[in-house]
């Protein structure tokens, strides 16, 4: 309950929700699934914009990829057959991992990027799938790289614009996929159960030669730092080298090296840090999994 | 403050209710007397709240009531006809699956859902759909047992997908001969 608010504001254009957005300035706060916002409860908070009504609850294939409306539910993308096939079906399973089915039904993937948690789960198979946004503003929309969406803990590129969409290229572009190419991905998360915050998250995607050499890797973790991160230095750790237990090993070295993580009631900088490793060694191996043909 | 109208049907019934913009649907329909919606935690942690949103199991300390506005909510009170209990109660009663009874009515309706959607889980199913409904009192062997009889009885075909309300001598759950709690 929060009793301070003033004003609950239901629009159906995207046009009148950035105007009343813009009308209360820095009073006004969007709303979506209020799974965060309710439990966060700021004082500050007075007017509130609710972008239920706008159409933005869809997932769509686009040219290959995807487009994700920005109030489409967790629970539409672990149950969306399209997400479940696309890219060893991270994304579903990472919503799927999200909260009780309660949250779920109501949590936004807009949401769970806009609140700009450290562990938003959704963060690192959208890293790891090249994601980009698209934000409507007062000059009209603009897209860019999820990458450089989140600024801070809680701190995004939106600065009052709404979050309306959200872009999965095609694997094979957002890979450079070519002939006799195998790729696989991972999602894995830490928490007290799977259904609680993460202690730690993380997502990885390799490609592989006929020859089990890694052409391409990409590595995300969440929790470990202000905000989700691409593992750049991680990834090109295993590129040109083949996808073994000594590759993997040298990756996550990488990781937690690279790792700025904090202690707070869930775990320590030490165990975070140690965390982010051993969760992107389960990622590449369950990767590696995949993508070895069967022994016999 | 710019109070709201929003116009819903719970269990059924049209409702026209004046909510203020920073309502939850917990608080409006526990003063509407739905009080099988229980407030437990209001953080969205404990399930005890769970009413059905246009079919879906949801926190209503999680929504606002605003944002019910045009939407069909089921509760507790919506589910039994008259004295004939519905048959998710009756599993829960045969397992012996209540207690307290304050965690009870949410266990319920995000098993009505989930059975809605899934009429034959495995038990690690039943127990991930109970994730985020906390009992105090015991734990979970006894729901989950009720969920598994419930989706059991069902399976028997005894009627379409199973959620309608049927006599008590109907159930075939192999613990109904266990000692019943008070009706």
């Amino acid at each position: 309950m929060m009793p301070w608010l003033e004003a609950f504001h239901r629009p159906t254009t995207i046009a009148e929700a950035l105007r009343l957005m813009k009308r209360g300035g820095r009073r006004a706060r969007f709303v979506a699934g209020a799974t965060d916002l309710l439990v966060e409860a700021d004082p500050a908070a007075r007017i509130l914009v609710d972008v239920g009504r706008l159409g933005l609850a869809y997932i769509k294939p686009h040219r290959g990829g995807w487009r994700i409306g920005a109030a489409t539910t967790m629970a539409m993308l672990e149950q969306s057959e399209g997400m479940r096939a696309f890219a060893g079906g991270i994304l579903a399973r990472a919503a799927a991992a999200s909260g009780s089915i309660q949250i779920r039904n109501r949590a936004t993937a807009g949401g769970n990027l806009a609140n700009a948690s450290p562990a938003a789960d959704l963060a690192p198979p959208l890293l790891v799938l090249d994601a980009q946004v698209v934000i409507a503003g007062q000059k009209g929309k603009r897209r860019l790289p999820l990458a450089d969406f989140f600024k801070g803990v809680c701190q995004t590129a939106l600065k009052g614009d709404l979050l309306m969409e959200i872009i999965l290229p095609p694997l094979n572009r957002a890979a450079g996929r070519r002939g006799g190419e195998r790729s696989a991905w991972s999602f894995q998360k830490l928490g007290r159960v799977e259904s609680d915050i993460a202690i730690v998250n993380a997502a990885a995607g390799v490609g592989v030669d006929a020859g089990g050499r890694c052409r391409w890797a990409r590595i995300a973790v969440g929790a470990v730092a202000p905000t989700p991160l691409r593992i750049a230095a991680a990834e090109s750790a295993l590129q040109g080298r083949p996808l073994d237990s000594e590759s993997i090993a040298l990756a996550c070295e990488t990781v937690c090296r690279e790792a700025r993580p904090i202690t707070d009631l869930r775990a320590s900088v030490d165990y975070r840090r140690q965390m982010s490793g051993v969760l992107v060694r389960r990622a590449l191996e369950e990767c590696l999994a995949g993508i070895e043909p069967p022994r016999h | 403050m710019d109070s709201l109208e929003i116009r819903l049907k719970v269990n059924g019934e049209p409702r026209s209710w004046r909510v203020a913009p920073g309502d939850v649907l917990l608080d409006v329909l526990r003063r509407e007397n739905y009080f099988g919606v229980k407030r437990g935690c209001e953080t969205g942690e404990c399930g005890a709240c769970t009413v059905l949103l246009d079919g879906k199991a949801v926190n209503s300390c999680l929504v606002f009531a605003a944002q019910a506005h045009g939407c069909d909510i089921v509760t507790i009170e919506g589910l039994a006809q008259g004295d004939r209990l519905h048959p998710i109660q009756e599993a829960f009663l045969d397992a012996g699956a209540v207690q307290c009874g304050f965690c009870t009515p949410g266990m319920v309706l995000n098993t009505k859902a989930f059975l809605e959607q899934c009429p034959q889980p495995t038990e690690a199913e039943a127990r991930q759909a109970l994730a985020g409904n906390y009992c105090r009192c015991t734990g979970y062997k006894k729901p989950v047992e009720a969920v598994m009889a419930a989706a059991a009885n069902f399976g028997l075909g005894i009627s379409d997908c199973g959620l309608q309300s049927r006599k008590k001598s109907e159930i075939r759950n192999p613990k109904s001969e266990i000692k019943r709690g008070r009706r």
